[in-house]
């Protein structure tokens, strides 16, 4: 019984640890001063200049669209070269399990300057559809490492007995593997999410004149001072994304009922 | 078996519509029209206001579309990768122009174009980065000087770069993490220009910078007014418009024009050699030059103008401080960081050995 | 196996496809680019040299790698102490609350890293939050500062990293069967030897994968060390940087990019090739009662995996 309150109370000390700079951020979102780090007084001047600040608002919206796609196409490539990289024997396989570690090692610089060579050398206009390969490529070996975590102790026999049965390899992988793997899955959906939401340096040289993304406007705010208007910005998101969690789990549990 | 196959071909086919989309989407060129009314403009974060973008659009019609980068070397990079194509106006720092310009990726300016040039202050224009302003128009420009904590220190007593030695200041000195910057202060307080080429001196500078390292609390690379202002440092390199900022929170703050001069940089604005719409570009930065626009682009960031007109109506607070409006003889010795050529790897070999404490 | 498989066709192409084109496509190119010469007007010129390495190996660069590795190992343990119990907590708490604790953990890290950052230093700074707490529970006497030092360096790399390492574990910690725990208990074992010879073996795979994503990103976390920790030393994220950007020798930073990309591969197969001598060796002298639940070593996956699945067939012989 001890153990367990233990447990309780790390598990709300680790939360804690996450959520009071977040808290910070939002109180300080209502601090009556033009840069961030000292508190003058109490605010809301920063919300009405968000609310009129569009380039800043549409950064954020495209941020995230890129993110969502960019994370759903990387988990399902990445399960997929999990899968391909656990199970099956093709020429070149520890060339590409290889390929995964070192896109897990290389600099952010490195992968923005050969992306952007890349897309040069292909004539590609730089835009939402560069930004989205860049981070599905980024993305993906976070969501592979996890899943082939997940697959390691798996029981090939459980595969073959559904293939005995009569099943295609798809429908091995859709009614068994998958459901195995789908917390793995699921963990690298978010891993996925929230490295594109942040990334700034191969965003940067990866994205076109007309489309401007969350943290690379942060990042170069940095020269002049970053104002408030940011933290109000990340409050409202905030905000809403614990909306949205609460509703979906209200949703859900109705449903079972 | 069958429903199957034709789930297949259906998926294949669905696939293969997506990709000729995607590569349609991709490899679609720009839409090519008699310069369209918009203009893309590649800048720090805010640092035209956008009260100033607005009224443009309003007064132009000229849709401003407005993408930023967070350093000067990125965006060179960048930019000489596209080969100056795709931007129509960016905001390079002092000796970033003369690099772009030997790299032939700027477009000379029309300056028949640009009726308020004439409000710009010669004192900032004709510089060695860009001789005669064919490729640049300063928009802003500014000062690292030597802010003191009073409290630790009479400021009076202090006036020159060397003062940072000084034992009250143990421990609690700030730098710059630019590499000119600190390197260009030290090659100062050795009687050097910034912008110098010879090993010797730099290797001197390398040296003043080693005898000072114990005492360096912070290599700065985005907070020194709050490292000023919660007192963390009592002394160090910022730039003056953080100092006036900062002055302006803790009454403590001093910021000082040391005797072997201060370097000095200026943003300009410039038109890359492959812009789309350098007739909006032209507009764009006339309409920068004007007085009152200026005047609060300047006032937002309480760095100092270039612009002589705005001077005469900039706000008495800024007029009249010494941090945004330095006399001729704070000035005296003061230099705007050039190009070092192929010296670079010099300063880069030293910044190296300072950081790595070898 | 003669039918075809179009799924696992399709799949191991559209794998390679998109792995070939965008990573060892651009890797093969940089590592080209590491025998060049460094360019007067281009950044690269097309003459071979070895020159970029031979200039690497130089005690200056070695300290930063050293310290850039040093820094992440440190980090990747404390987010290891931390990320194990929490990731175990949120792996046993009750099924349906699970998804929720998981999404909980990664909602934070939604919000730019500069602005967490930025209320990182407003907590440590000097008269800031920590040092307001401390002296309002009487701990201190006059206001402290935790800023430029080591103990902020750890805090930010660990609050950036953590759910790195915590997903990870929990993917792996979750599929953990109970009833191998009840069985041990009721074999007489303590709590820590079911730990031990249970739990620990069986998450070792998480383990290794969230230590591999937070040690390996961490190289290139330098920004954040930077600014709570004062950029008082250079590490090699931002000497790459600073190679690409700043110095413009771009074969030079490649060179610097590529050495510590080998030297992590080699390190990663060498855990592998130490793995699997274990394994092969606890497979010779486990025929003898040890539950290798009817595990076939068929050419499927016998050999030739490396990190998580290596371990696995380890830690199997192990238990």
């Amino acid at each position: 019984m001890k153990l367990r309150t233990l447990r309780t109370c790390l598990v709300w000390l680790v939360y804690a640890f996450l959520y009071v700079p977040i808290l910070v951020v939002i109180v300080y979102s209502f601090n009556d001063a033009r840069y961030t780090t000292e508190w003058k007084g109490f605010t809301l001047k920063w919300y009405s200049a968000l609310a009129a600040n569009g380039p800043l608002v549409d950064a954020a919206l495209n941020s995230l669209s890129v993110a969502t796609l960019a994370a759903t196409i990387a988990t399902v490539l990445g399960t997929l070269a999990a899968i391909c990289i656990r199970r099956y024997r093709f020429p070149g396989r520890k060339v590409l399990h290889g390929c995964i570690y070192v896109l897990t090692v290389s600099p952010d610089i490195v992968m923005g300057i050969s992306l952007l060579i890349f897309f040069i050398a292909m004539g590609v206009q730089l835009g939402f559809w560069t930004l989205l390969v860049a981070h599905v490529t980024l993305a993906l070996p976070f969501v592979t490492v996890t899943v082939l975590a997940r697959l390691a102790e798996f029981d090939e026999q459980l595969i073959e007995a559904a293939r005995d049965l009569g099943a295609s390899e798809w429908r091995a992988f859709r009614h068994v593997l998958l459901p195995l793997a789908a917390p793995a899955v699921a963990a690298g959906w978010l891993l996925s999410f929230t490295l594109s939401m942040d990334d700034v340096l191969v965003s940067f040289f990866v994205t076109g004149p007309t489309f401007e993304v969350l943290p690379l406007r942060v990042y170069s705010m940095v020269r002049l001072g970053v104002k408030p208007d940011i933290n109000a910005l990340s409050a409202v998101m905030f905000t809403v994304t614990i909306v949205l969690v609460l509703l979906a789990q209200t949703l859900t549990r109705t449903r079972r009922k | 078996m069958r429903t199957k196959l034709h789930a297949a071909r259906a998926a294949l086919v669905m696939v293969g519509l997506a990709l000729a989309v995607l590569a349609a989407t991709l490899f679609a060129g720009p839409a090519v029209a008699a310069e369209e009314k918009v203009l893309h403009v590649y800048n720090w974060s805010e640092y035209v206001p956008q009260s100033v973008l607005d009224r443009f659009t309003k007064e132009t019609g000229i849709k401003v579309v407005y993408t930023t980068y967070e350093s000067n070397e990125a965006m060179y990079a960048k930019i000489k990768l596209l080969k100056g194509v795709g931007y129509d106006v960016i905001v390079p720092s002092t000796y970033f122009i003369s690099m772009m310009r030997d790299d032939g990726l700027l477009a000379k300016i029309d300056k028949t174009r640009l009726k308020n040039f004439k409000n710009l202050s010669p004192k900032v224009l004709d510089q060695p980065f860009d001789p005669g302003n064919e490729y640049s128009v300063p928009y802003m420009w500014g000062s690292s000087g030597l802010m003191v904590n009073k409290k630790v220190v009479d400021p009076a007593s202090i006036t020159s770069w060397n003062d940072l030695n000084r034992p009250e200041f143990a421990g609690k000195v700030i730098l710059s993490d630019d590499q000119r910057d600190s390197l260009g202060v030290a090659l100062k307080a050795l009687g050097y220009s910034v912008n110098s080429t010879k090993e010797a001196e730099i290797k001197a500078a390398y040296d003043w910078l080693k005898k000072l390292l114990p005492a360096v609390r912070v290599f700065d690379v985005t907070a020194s007014k709050q490292a000023f202002i919660s007192e963390e440092v009592a002394a160090g390199l910022i730039w003056n418009g953080d100092a006036y900022i900062a002055a302006s929170e803790n009454k403590n703050l001093v910021y000082v024009y040391p005797k072997e001069g201060v370097p000095l940089w200026v943003d300009s604005l410039a038109i890359p050699v492959g812009a789309k719409h350098k007739d909006n570009a032209h507009k764009f930065i006339d309409f920068l030059l004007r007085p009152e626009v200026a005047k609060e682009c300047v006032e937002e960031y309480n760095y100092s103008t270039p612009n002589v007109a705005t001077q005469k109506i900039l706000a008495p607070e800024l007029a009249k401080s010494r941090i945004t409006s330095p006399s001729d003889a704070d000035l005296k010795n003061a230099e705007f960081t050039n190009s070092v050529g192929n010296a670079l790897e010099i300063y880069e070999k030293y910044w190296e050995m300072l950081k790595t404490g070898s | 196996m003669t039918q075809r498989r179009p799924f696992r066709t399709a799949s191991i192409a559209v794998v390679w496809l998109w792995l070939g084109l965008f990573a060892l496509l651009p890797n093969l190119g940089l590592l080209l680019v590491t025998f060049l010469e460094r360019g007067e007007s281009d950044f690269v010129s097309l003459v071979f040299t070895w020159d970029n390495y031979a200039r690497l190996a130089d005690p200056v660069f070695i300290r930063i790698l050293g310290e850039s590795l040093w820094l992440a190992a440190a980090s990747t343990l404390v987010c290891l102490l931390i990320g194990y119990p929490f990731a175990y907590a949120v792996a046993t708490a009750r099924r349906g609350l699970r998804p929720w604790l998981l999404l909980l953990v990664v909602i934070p890290f939604w919000t730019n890293s500069l602005i967490r950052t930025y209320a990182l230093i407003i907590i440590l700074k000097s008269q800031g939050l920590a040092s307001d707490v401390l002296l309002a529970l009487g701990l201190v006497n006059e206001p402290v500062s935790f800023m430029y030092g080591d103990f902020a360096v750890f805090t930010g790399l660990t609050y950036t990293l953590l759910p790195f390492m915590i997903l990870p574990l929990y993917a792996s910690i979750e599929k953990l069967d109970k009833r191998l725990l009840d069985a041990a208990k009721d074999l007489g074992a303590s709590s820590l030897r079911a730990f031990w010879h249970v739990t620990l073996p069986l998450t070792l795979p998480g383990i290794v994968a969230g230590c591999m994503l937070v040690f390996l990103p961490s190289l290139g976390c330098f920004y954040i060390p930077e600014i709570l920790g004062g950029a008082k030393s250079m590490l090699i994220g931002n000497f790459i940087k600073n190679q690409f950007l700043v110095a413009r020798d771009w074969p030079l930073g490649a060179a610097a990019s590529t050495i510590m990309t080998a030297l992590l591969v080699l390190m990663i197969i060498g855990y592998w090739l130490s793995n699997r001598r274990v394994a092969l060796r606890e497979r010779k002298g486990a025929d003898t009662g040890a539950a290798t639940a009817g595990r076939t070593p068929d050419g499927m996956h016998g050999e030739g995996e490396a990190g998580g699945d290596g371990m696995a067939h380890g830690a199997r012989g192990r238990a």
